[in-house]
């Protein structure tokens, strides 16, 4: 599973590059500083923080062979990571309603392809999360094969640190990110 | 990963035995992995070779009409493409799933079904490419498929999209496998050995393993970006939305020359083992050709840049590229001095394998020193994107690469299938390669020179060109023929089968220690290793002293009394299965029966899942929907089928 | 022990290995090949090819040494008879490891210095001490190259004229994908980028004609773009940069010339621009080409219009086709009649109407196009008698103004309601009026004339260049013939 995650750290490396050599190259709006809302993104990181509290309540339920404690624990996290992901589809509407997406401009292809990528392994958390809830709720996922849910929980404590690093990188530094200088040239 | 022991209902009976097209589906013997790698990649390299000779043949006189331009666009994209994706990487592949568990004294990968995944998701991926030739949409934007010219307005076919959904599913068996190579070189190898006690190949498969997890990954986001710019309209090389195509070479390359390792490390490993065999003595400043074969992987990640000297990066970028690509030039040196200091005051049999691998050593100096030549940006200038780098990197993929892998053939075909190939017909595959080769290849850093471009179709007929091209495809044609030469050598070693012993060669590492061909346990006990080249020195206890006698360097050196104990045993192998080795390994096996992984047919079920997921992407989004079920069925299959069936309760 | 027979190997691999030092050296006997990096002839590209000969040379060494230390340990220490002796088993030697780490580094070392004191003398922007130095923009399009010079304005494709011995300093671009700027002989390459400007100079030492070819891969015509560099001495030089903006003497009426200039204007003339020699010509001709180039991307598959090659003094010029064969009568009516049998892919068949035709061959009989062909090759800076390169009509002669228009709008716009690359000009006087607040019919047509960017109707490609050049009376005339048109 490390190295596995070591593979993942490239692959969100090299988007999370490609996001900070096209910064606030956009020829045209909306720019970062006219459409991010810090604080509603603060309250979604916030919620994936607390998934990873869950988890390792949950592994600790689990090896101290508290079943139900421990599935409760792991849907916690099934939760938390629902709203996460309710939060993104959310952010995501309003930015495609502000005239945000994908093709607008680079910030728009960095933005939505990074986060999107994100999304896709919170949600592949979440599908295998539930997995595990359920089989803890059966009694199949016990304290002797806790590394199952170690090694899921690897994963999901991963997926949140990426999650912080892009927070700081999209959400902190380029909160104030307008257009390049001389863009307004192009559009007179 | 998941043994959780939740049931999933079958739909097939789990296969058994060792007959039979369903065993090979369903196969996780990391042997016969090894050897579907091996024959879909040699089939692979028979189509990629056919390409070149197409190429060789419309540049062998000026303004040729053999082939028309857009066919000659593919033909290059895709040679590129073959060779590299699908057959010096996967052949690499082939001699590590044969040989690591052989050599670590294991008896199977760490993860046996994501091995068979592996494989069967390389088959899917290599297919998909391939089927553009047949649905006319070859690829023809090179294989480094540079924007803006791979993006949609300047190449609006669907040949790129082939090669991109193609390239990201070889890369997920790439990185499955390396994965896997990772796991099991760490967590797998028989009990006292050491890392320092490990095959040189084994290391370099290690190192290849790292590079191939931490490269692949950013050959995806590269073929994501470009995918999504060309069907969703994002910008990421788009230069009138804010995109810069210069982006793409710095994504590509950071992939691309990491890349350029794996190709060429793992050949490193294979005539590490060949030379020290043949010359009779140990390999020349062991820990020397280890570390340098890490720093190259590790110095790998910092000279990317080399490939883009013309890009307009700058003095600056330039220069420290420059040095960095230069000092790359230090540890292959050392490789290459160790490798003579092995042959030197060695008792040399010059059979094919050696003579391969010898011709690995001096056409491998030739691409170096080529290389040397355009790590001068400057010097570039005019080399960049000439026939010069061509020839370059040729001589170090083909003379290097790919000599290596046949020397590793030779080798270890006695190992691999318990037969001699012959020896008479290799020495002419031998040398109708190494001849055929120079002579294609050594007039091409002249016409380089002489200021031919790559990747053209054709060329007037007074730039005094067409000599040169002349003879590189009468060497074409000639090297060709050394393939087929060994093709029928395949053949006339399986009818005169002559068998081969255990130890043919008098070899040195562990995988001489069991039967020719391995059982499918590989090991009848797993081996107790006590010295780098176990093997040997179990063989020969007397040149221990010899070998570690004055080892200044070294924290193994046994005392006299392991010594003593050591010449005591006298352990001369016994072979074909025997009981190699000391006492151990009684504990997991105690019943006397050795435990392996059974069959399972959800690993090529998943890979189904995942082509269809490929071929969605070429025709039509709903037929992901398709993929679907195939996908789910064999992912929870897995997840919830036991290892091994439970055993009936024996009383 | 079990042993293979192995057949022994003699002096073979020496004689083999030898094959690759010969051919090597034989590389140093072709500086004549027009494309060679050797024989050069300017100090950058003679520089660079003296850092690749002296690591050459450094090269050969290192080949030499280790190469036969492989030969000799092969043969040296090759295994006699059947002998099983075994050689001390030796575990290496620090000693001589340290000494071949250092020893490939200080060779390193050696041909770094160099190698990064070349960097900062070429790549660190154009010396100004050694002449006064010369701009020139080349941009680089699927597949030809265009050259602009914005100091003294003057815009021409595929053949370079620069001036001996004095610096040249280029700013490279690309409106396509990325092609790349390579004269062997004068200067190795630098990439040309869409968007992202680069820079290159050079100095030419020799009067003469130089090869240059494109070097990077940029699509199916990738092999045919090429073109020249022509070196001229310092008075020939001035020649041309006056030549340049020396409009060419006017055909005599009835003869091929006057035919051929009214089928190009007809046929030719909304891609290729031939008479950018007045004032004002440069700065229109940038901003034609790009709306050519932006109405091609609007619409890849149907376009009518694409970016051209600009062939003001074509008849000067010694090739066809960026660069691929001499231009004569023969050459040129060949590449009309099929331009693809010439440069494969090109986008002139492709997208021109006149090529419209089931077999993709040009609309017009093989006298028309000679007439076209013996046009353009006459097109050469003119004796300076007349400079009004169109008719004026002569005084008190009547303008036919029908034949103005066919001559030079009809290629963009019909006479009825059709769209062709323009509106259809049915009824033009009726709409005309009402366009612009406070501009009458005549005024807003005359206007549109000669400033058509003025007022694009927002559908159409930007695309039509001012027609001042017509000349008054003309333009009047053309305006009352317009508002007949119903």
């Amino acid at each position: 599973m490390w190295t596995f995650l070591g593979s993942d750290v490239m692959f969100f490396g090299a988007f999370i590059a490609t996001y900070l050599v096209y910064r606030g190259r956009s020829l045209n709006g909306p720019y970062p500083s006219e459409i991010l809302n810090i604080p509603v993104t603060s309250v979604s990181t916030f919620v994936l923080l607390m998934s990873s509290l869950a988890m390792v309540l949950g592994l600790y339920y689990l090896r101290e062979g508290q079943k139900n404690k421990a599935t409760l624990w792991i849907l916690v996290v099934v939760l938390l990571g629902s709203v996460f992901m309710g939060f993104q589809f959310v952010e995501f509407r309003e930015f495609a309603h502000e005239g945000l997406t994908p093709r607008t401009n680079i910030f728009g292809t960095t933005f939505f392809i990074l986060t999107g990528i994100h999304g896709a392994h919170v949600t592949i958390g979440v599908i295998w999360m539930a997995f595990l809830a359920y089989s803890s709720h059966r009694g199949k996922l016990r304290a002797d094969n806790s590394l199952d849910l170690e090694i899921a929980g690897l994963y999901w404590h991963f997926v949140d640190i990426v999650w912080i690093v892009i927070f700081t990188v999209i959400y902190l530094i380029s909160a104030n990110d307008g257009p390049p200088p001389g863009a307004e040239l192009l559009h007179g | 990963m998941t043994t959780t022991s939740l049931t999933f209902p079958r739909l097939f009976p789990r296969p058994k035995g060792y007959a039979g097209i369903w065993s090979w589906i369903g196969t996780v013997d990391h042997k016969r992995i090894g050897t579907l790698y091996g024959v879909t990649a040699f089939i692979w390299f028979l189509v990629g070779g056919i390409e070149a000779l197409l190429m060789r043949i419309q540049l062998a006189k000026a303004e040729n009409t053999f082939v028309d331009p857009e066919t000659f666009n593919q033909l290059f994209t895709m040679h590129g493409t073959t060779m590299v994706f699908l057959v010096i990487m996967p052949l690499s592949a082939a001699f590590f799933n044969w040989l690591i568990p052989l050599q670590i004294g294991a008896r199977d990968v760490a993860f046996p079904r994501l091995n068979a995944m592996s494989f069967w998701v390389f088959l899917a991926g290599s297919l998909i490419i391939n089927a553009s030739w047949i649905t006319g949409n070859a690829p023809n934007g090179g294989w480094f498929g540079y924007a803006p010219y791979s993006g949609v307005t300047f190449n609006p076919g669907m040949g790129m999209t082939y090669w991109i959904v193609g390239l990201n599913i070889l890369g997920v068996a790439s990185i499955a496998a390396g994965l896997n190579f990772i796991v099991t070189i760490l967590n797998m190898r028989a009990p006292g050995m050491s890392m320092f006690k490990m095959p040189v190949f084994t290391w370099m498969t290690l190192v290849t393993s790292i590079l191939l997890v931490l490269a692949m990954p950013i050959l995806a986001v590269a073929g994501i970006q470009l995918q999504t710019d060309r069907v969703y309209g994002t910008n990421f090389f788009n230069s009138l939305g804010g995109g810069d195509p210069v982006m793409w070479q710095h994504i590509f390359w950071l992939f691309g020359h990491p890349e350029v390792y794996i190709l060429i490390l793992p050949a490193m490993g294979i005539v590490s083992e060949v030379l020290p065999t043949f010359s009779r003595k140990p390999l020349f400043g062991y820990p020397f050709v280890v570390f340098a074969g890490v720093v190259i992987g590790f110095m790998g990640w910092f000279v990317w840049s080399h490939h883009m000297f013309t890009v307009g990066l700058g003095p600056a970028a330039n220069s420290a590229f420059a040095i960095s690509t230069m000092l790359i030039g230090v540890p292959t040196g050392i490789k290459i001095f160790n490798w003579i200091g092995t042959m030197w005051r060695g008792n040399i049999r010059l059979n094919t394998a050696m003579l391969f691998s010898i011709s690995f050593v001096a056409m491998f100096t030739i691409g170096g020193l080529s290389g040397v030549m355009h790590a001068a940006p400057t010097a570039d200038a005019q080399q960049q994107d000439t026939y010069f780098v061509v020839a370059h990197f040729h001589y170090v993929l083909v003379g290097g690469s790919l000599l290596g892998i046949f020397s590793g053939i030779y080798y270890w075909w006695p190992k691999f299938t318990g037969w001699y190939l012959n020896e008479k017909l290799g020495i002419a595959n031998w040398a109708l390669m190494f001849i055929g080769f120079n002579l294609q290849f050594a007039p091409l850093h002249w016409v380089g020179l002489d200021g031919m471009p790559r990747r053209i179709y054709t060329y007037a007929e007074n730039m005094g060109w067409e000599g040169t091209n002349l003879a590189a495809s009468i060497g074409g044609f000639i090297l060709g023929f050394g393939v087929l030469v060994f093709m029928v050598n395949v053949l006339v070693s399986r009818m005169q089968r002559k068998v081969a012993p255990a130890d043919p060669w008098d070899g040195r590492t562990l995988e001489w220690a069991t039967s020719s061909p391995p059982p499918p346990h590989d090991f009848d006990e797993i081996p107790q290793v006590e010295y780098r080249d176990d093997f040997w020195f179990k063989k020969y206890p007397e040149t221990i002293a010899e070998y570690y006698g004055h080892g200044d360097d070294d924290p193994a050196v046994p005392s006299g009394a392991q010594l003593d104990e050591a010449v005591d045993e006298e352990s001369v192998p016994v072979i074909s299965g025997g009981a190699y080795g000391a006492e151990a390994t009684e504990s997991e096996h105690g019943h006397g029966k050795i435990h392996l992984p059974d069959q399972s047919y959800y690993p090529f079920i998943l890979s189904i899942g995942l082509a269809i997921f490929g071929i969605a992407f070429l025709t039509d989004g709903l037929v992901l929907f398709a993929g679907a079920p195939f996908f789910i069925w064999g992912l929870l299959g897995w997840s919830m089928e036991p290892v091994n069936d439970p055993e009936p309760e024996t009383p | 022990m079990h042993r293979v027979s192995k057949p022994s190997i003699s002096l073979r691999p020496t004689l083999l290995l030898l094959a690759p030092i010969a051919l090597a050296l034989l590389a140093a006997c072709t500086p004549d090949n027009a494309q060679s990096t050797f024989g050069t002839a300017g100090p950058i590209a003679e520089d660079q090819a003296n850092l690749f000969k002296f690591i050459f040379w450094i090269a050969v060494v290192v080949f030499v040494l280790v190469e036969g230390a492989i030969i000799y340990a092969s043969i040296r220490y090759r295994q006699r008879s059947d002998s099983d002796k075994r050689p001390h088993q030796t575990h290496g030697n620090t000693r001589l490891e340290i000494t071949w780490t250092i020893i490939p580094a200080i060779i390193l070392i050696a041909v770094a210095v160099p190698t990064l004191s070349q960097i900062w003398g070429q790549q660190n922007g154009v010396p100004t001490d050694q002449g006064e130095v010369v701009g020139v923009e080349a941009i680089g399009h699927q597949w030809w190259f265009e050259f602009r010079y914005p100091d003294n304005e003057i815009i021409t494709a595929n053949e370079l004229h620069i001036p001996v011995n004095r610096p040249v300093a280029f700013k490279l671009n690309s409106q396509d994908v990325i092609h790349s700027f390579w004269v062997p002989k004068i200067a190795g390459k630098v990439d040309m980028v869409p968007l992202n400007d680069n820079f290159i100079w050079m100095i030419g030492t020799e009067p003469g004609v130089f090869y240059g070819q494109c070097a990077e891969f940029c699509g199916i015509a990738h092999a045919h773009m090429r073109f020249r560099v022509i070196v001229d001495t310092e008075e020939d030089y001035q020649a041309w940069l006056k030549g340049m903006h020396t409009a060419p003497d006017a055909p005599t009426p009835g003869s091929p010339e006057a035919s051929g200039q009214q089928l190009f204007a007809v046929n030719c003339s909304s891609c290729h621009t031939n008479n950018s020699t007045a004032p004002g010509s440069y700065a229109q001709e940038i901003s034609t080409q790009q709306a050519r180039w932006n109405g091609w991307l609007e619409d890849t598959e149907n376009a009518s219009i694409v970016s051209a090659p600009n062939l003001t003094h074509f008849g000067d010029r010694l090739t066809l086709g960026a660069g691929l064969k001499d231009l004569n009568h023969d050459s040129l009516v060949g590449w009309i009649t099929e331009p693809s049998s010439v440069k494969i892919g090109t986008r002139m068949q492709q997208h021109a109407a006149v090529y419209d035709t089931p077999d993709g061959r040009a609309k017009l009989s093989a006298s028309e196009i000679s007439d076209i062909a013996t046009y353009l090759l006459s097109l050469k800076p003119g004796t300076g008698a007349a400079a009004e390169p169109v008719d004026d009509g002569g005084a008190g002669t009547a303008i036919d103004a029908e034949a103005v228009f066919i001559t030079n709008c009809a290629t963009c716009h019909s006479t009825g309601a059709d769209k062709v690359v323009g509106p259809g000009l049915a009824g033009i006087g009726e709409r005309a009026s009402g366009r612009v607040d406070g501009m009458s019919a005549d005024e807003y047509i005359e206007q549109s004339i000669r400033e058509p960017g003025e007022f694009i109707v927002p559908t159409y490609p930007a695309v039509m260049v001012s027609w001042s050049k017509l000349g008054d009376d003309t333009i009047d005339a053309l305006v009352t013939y317009l508002k007949t048109l119903k």
